[in-house]
């Protein structure tokens, strides 16, 4: 019964990729070009991706509710930054805060830290903030800001949810060498970032 | 159930993009419909929908009727008293930033700061609804479109993540729709200050 379906599904699929209707699709620019250039800014750039994937793991690591806090925080926080970004608030050391957020957070999971729910939430916080200059310093420019705004936001949870479903491996006990393990990794990376080797 | 070859072929059928050339039955219509969609029309207006019906999504339906009740006073009262010029932009998006940020962090707690958030959106999109100057009749009837646009998007919304939350009471949906709230307030937050940004850069 499912095969037929299956086939059934299959079968109307290739009809409907045959019918010759025209093609109304825009170009890269407005609303499909801001919302690529914002959707890989976060993934373009290894020290966002290192950090954000830390930020999932390290929430996962700690359980409930650090879980859904951190990654609920995260983009709140990192909107403040990027607020700062875009109204050219002076903040120092930008790339350093970023490449640090890697190693700390790293860190964190390597070591199974587990500080008080409020200090895992204000050093994620803090963190966010370089993130989120980061991204609105490059937001003006674009073709279409509320579509970047839309990508780089949406592109930064979904970092922290393989980082949150990568981080569910703690449950086992090889898992959770694997996760202290890519903290290591992460930490090394961000150190990497700090001196400019990567 | 599985879905028969019949069946998908079907609705292979009503999905198929095509053109909409039907005209209106009713002269003067279109201004209804115009105000239906209005609420949507803009990513300010939108973000406030979707953050007001995430917000009061997690509120029971007593608590919930309270909130609704303000959001509709207001929302009329913007549609009555609202008209003028408004670059009213900037405040949609505050708006739908405090919805989104209390609908991430505080899961329906504080009844009387959620009102204030409704009655905030109730009047904004109030505001930017109110059409231009007419003829009495298609004014009425797109104010009424309107209403009824910013009125029922926040309350399917609501219903749907009243719904999840019932029909699947497993933390991962709690989270999906926070995580969901903070994504938006960020973007809400985001647009807001380019908004300020620009407004603040010589002309």
């Amino acid at each position: 019964m499912y095969s037929r379906t299956l086939i059934a599904l299959f079968s109307v699929a290739v009809v409907l990729s045959c019918l010759g209707l025209p093609a109304l699709a825009h170009t890269g620019e407005g609303y499909g070009g801001g919302f690529v250039s914002g959707f890989t800014h976060p993934i373009l750039g290894w020290d966002h991706v290192a950090a954000m994937v830390a930020v999932g793991l390290w929430g996962a690591f700690l359980g409930a509710p650090a879980i859904w806090l951190l990654p609920v925080v995260f983009p709140i926080v990192m909107a403040l930054g990027a607020v700062m970004g875009i109204l050219g608030i002076p903040l120092p050391a930008i790339e350093t805060g970023i490449a640090l957020s890697a190693v700390v957070l790293g860190l964190m999971i390597v070591l199974a830290a587990r500080p008080p729910l409020w200090v895992s939430a204000v050093l994620v916080g803090a963190f966010a903030i370089f993130h989120g200059y980061a991204h609105g310093t490059e937001l003006p420019a674009t073709a279409n800001a509320f579509a970047f705004a839309v990508g780089f936001v949406i592109a930064t949870g979904l970092l922290h949810l393989i980082g949150i479903a990568f981080g569910l491996l703690v449950k086992w006990p090889a898992g959770r060498v694997a996760v202290r393990g890519a903290g290591a990794l992460i930490s090394l990376a961000g150190v990497g970032f700090l001196t400019g080797a990567v | 159930m599985i879905l028969s070859a019949r069946r998908v072929g079907g609705l292979a059928l009503a999905i198929l993009p095509a053109p909409a050339c039907a005209h209106s039955p009713v002269p003067g219509i279109e201004g209804f419909y115009t105000g239906l969609v209005h609420p949507l029309s803009t990513p300010a207006q939108a973000l406030v929908v979707m953050g007001l019906g995430l917000l009061l999504g997690w509120l029971d339906p007593k608590r919930a009727r309270v909130a609704f009740a303000v959001y509709g006073a207001a929302l009329i009262a913007g549609l009555l008293f609202g008209g003028g010029p408004k670059p009213y932009d900037p405040v949609l998006f505050a708006t739908a930033f405090a919805a989104c940020a209390l609908a991430a962090l505080l899961s329906g707690r504080l009844l009387p700061l959620i009102c204030v958030v409704a009655a905030a959106a109730g009047w904004g999109l109030g505001v930017v609804s109110v059409p231009d100057p007419g003829p009495t009749r298609d004014w009425i009837i797109t104010q009424a479109g309107a209403f009824l646009g910013a009125a029922l998007g926040p309350f399917y919304l609501f219903g749907l993540s009243y719904y999840l939350r019932q029909r699947f009471p497993a933390k991962g949906v709690a989270v999906a729709l926070r995580v969901a709230a903070a994504w938006l307030a960020a973007i809400s937050l985001v647009m807001f200050a380019l908004l300020v940004a620009a407004a603040r850069l010589p002309a």
